[in-house]
């Protein structure tokens, strides 16, 4: 993996398969948890309101959409009804850019399955996504949704590299750790480079 | 020459309303595990217009005291911010300044 500036703003990422394979793996598992939109005939949904008002139960999401007040539960309650559907159709939205600019630049060419899968099924070459400013904005804000779903899961504390570094190689966490701390890794290089 | 009104009981709560709605409402942004610094930095530069070295002594400011205020205003001002702030992950949330 490989990030550089392009000219007016723009970022070029180069990925080798199997990254852009996890890339789109995550990001998908992250639209799995998002959930569709709402259907047409929700009237509430179509001015942006949601009936629920209480933090989701799973933490992952709890976290991608926390309460907004820390002692108020009404209030708390009041934003979530108004704010998570925009917010969860920003997420879906960002993750989309992700796929569709993944898509454009290994077409059906990624390894290890997936929505795309395309003709060969075998391994594809290093390819580079092409980001406007604007598209590379959401790979970051998507990229951070999906650190922030496997940090929740792995229940990620400022300490997790050593504690990484301690587990067992066989450890059943140790993908997930890995694929964290590469995630990481992209999201650091990206920054730098759409500031 | 004037003398002071009586001591009348007036019933007018809509003074103290006002007061009330005056006070500034604070955006905190909690420290977390997860996000990365520059990232933060970052988010706070865009979402807000800091410039980076304010930026940067907030994000600090998280990191170190585990939480920090970032912006101050209207309720709806604050729950806008906060609401664009978890559009990016972070940990935010609305509070009204004691």
């Amino acid at each position: 993996m490989k990030v550089r500036k392009g000219r007016e703003g723009a970022v070029r990422i180069r990925f080798e398969p199997e990254e852009a394979a996890l890339v789109r793996t995550l990001t998908e598992q992250l639209l799995d948890l998002l959930g569709d939109p709402p259907g047409a005939d929700d009237e509430l949904a179509a001015v942006g309101i949601t009936d629920r008002a209480s933090a989701p139960d799973d933490p992952v999401l709890a976290r991608l959409f926390p309460d907004a007040y820390r002692d108020d539960g009404e209030a708390a309650g009041e934003f979530r009804r108004y704010t998570e559907m925009g917010l969860r159709d920003g997420k879906r939205e960002a993750a989309g850019i992700v796929l569709a600019t993944l898509a454009d630049a290994f077409g059906g060419g990624l390894p290890g399955g997936g929505r795309a899968e395309g003709r060969s099924g075998g391994r594809g070459r290093s390819g580079e996504v092409e980001l406007t400013t604007e598209q590379a904005q959401a790979w970051l804000r998507s990229l951070n949704d999906v650190r922030l779903a496997l940090g929740t899961r792995l229940d990620i504390s400022e300490e997790w590299y050593e504690e990484a570094e301690r587990l067992d190689p066989s450890d059943p966490r140790m993908p997930m750790y890995a694929a964290y701390d590469w995630l990481t890794m992209l999201q650091e290089s990206l920054v730098r480079a759409v500031w | 020459m004037s003398s002071a009104p009586a001591p009348v009981e007036l019933d007018r709560p809509d003074i103290a309303e006002d007061v009330a709605s005056d006070r500034p409402w604070l955006a905190i942004v909690w420290n977390d595990p997860i996000n990365l610094m520059s990232y933060v930095t970052y988010v706070f530069q865009a979402v807000f217009g800091y410039p980076k070295a304010k930026a940067e002594k907030l994000m600090m400011d998280v990191h170190h005291k585990g939480r920090a205020v970032v912006a101050s205003g209207t309720r709806e001002e604050m729950e806008r911010d906060v609401e664009v702030l978890h559009s990016y992950g972070l940990w935010a949330t609305v509070k009204r300044d004691d």
